[in-house]
């Protein structure tokens, strides 16, 4: 079905398969930076008075995750604009 | 310029958004056989420097005797927040006061560049992958040298392995810790780059709709999307406002945390 429908816009299935690709890394890094928000909320919640030092620490988590969804990003440009 | 950059990203033959996105080099003629080129982004690292300089000049002044006005007292404030929030905490007291003066450039540098990429007509210097790597290059070089000059040459070495690896993994493990540590600056790269350069993509995503849909379905749908474009758009900027400074927040935290490491692998 993907491939009739490349043919048929035009689309080159390089490109296709990078906005996958570039799609699919945004799935985990929204999975890892959710759960990360999360717990820092009930952590926050459960301790108002350590709230600068969570929010620290998952803002670097984050931060981490994101650094790896970007890789696949990246990649995925990379083959976009090749 | 920006006309031109949209209405490319919108389907229109000729220039490629990504030659904009991705900077110019402007050739100056010095003398008679020496081009100098000059690249976009380069401008706007001295363009940082120059408005470093011009903000910072009555900072010292302001702590030291007091007074100073209202953005004078915002940076003074922000300098101690960065002394007592990230490097202290994390390089201790006699390694963070030399070092200081180092996560606090690094720390501005990247900030002005980051915001002066967002007033309009200016480049992103920190979107460029070049000015990010060699930012990411001075902290492997301190991250490495700094940790062979405290910790001595060969202990440092040593230091990367885990204590507690059995013998029968060390050519395993070490060749993987050496790795890691230069996918730690590799890291710091790619988040900064990728950052600023995916915020300004999807900045000219939301515009170009506007521009897709006019040449694509006539004007008048495309007077009717702009105005959802552009709330789109403005809304970004607000995100790319903070992304900016998050940005600086992250990467010098991140290298204070990398360069405490490298040199005190105990704690």
């Amino acid at each position: 079905m993907l491939l009739t429908l490349l043919q048929e816009t035009g689309v080159q299935p390089s490109h296709a398969m990078a906005a996958i690709g570039a799609g699919l890394a945004v799935i985990g890094a929204g999975i890892g930076i959710g759960k990360i928000g999360g717990d820092a909320n009930s952590a926050i919640a459960r301790q108002p008075e350590s709230t600068g030092d969570i929010r620290g620490s998952s803002l670097i988590f984050a931060a981490l995750i994101e650094g790896v969804a970007f890789f696949g990003v990246v990649v995925g440009l990379l083959f976009a604009i090749k | 310029m920006l006309a031109s950059t949209v209405s490319a990203a919108a389907g229109g033959e000729g220039q490629n958004p990504f030659e904009y996105l991705f900077g110019h080099v402007v050739a100056y003629q010095v003398g008679e056989f020496v081009s100098l080129p000059v690249w976009q982004f380069q401008v706007f690292q001295v363009a940082a420097i120059v408005a470093i300089f011009l903000a910072f000049a009555p900072v010292k002044r302001a702590v030291v005797q007091g007074g100073g006005g209202y953005f004078t007292k915002v940076l003074a404030g922000w300098v101690s927040w960065i002394r007592d929030e990230m490097v202290y905490p994390n390089l201790g007291e006699t390694d963070g006061k030399k070092m200081m003066p180092f996560f606090l450039s690094l720390f501005f540098f990247i900030m002005f560049m980051n915001v002066f990429g967002l007033i309009p007509g200016g480049y992103t210097a920190t979107a460029s992958v070049y000015v990010a790597a060699g930012l990411a290059c001075i902290i492997l070089v301190m991250m490495i040298f700094g940790g062979m000059l405290i910790q001595g040459p060969l202990k440092f070495w040593a230091s990367l392995i885990p204590s507690g690896v059995p013998g029968w993994l060390l050519p395993l493990i070490f060749p993987l810790e050496v790795i890691g540590l230069f996918i730690k600056p590799i890291a710091l790269t790619v988040r900064l780059a990728a950052n600023m350069t995916g915020g300004h993509l999807v900045l000219l995503s939301f515009m170009g709709l506007a521009f897709y849909f006019g040449s694509s379905y006539g004007t008048a749908l495309g007077l009717a999307v702009t105005p959802v474009s552009l709330g789109l758009a403005i809304f970004i900027m607000i995100i790319e406002g903070f992304v900016a400074l998050l940005q600086a927040y992250i990467f010098t935290l991140l290298s204070i945390i990398f360069v405490s490491q490298a040199l005190h692998p105990d704690h």
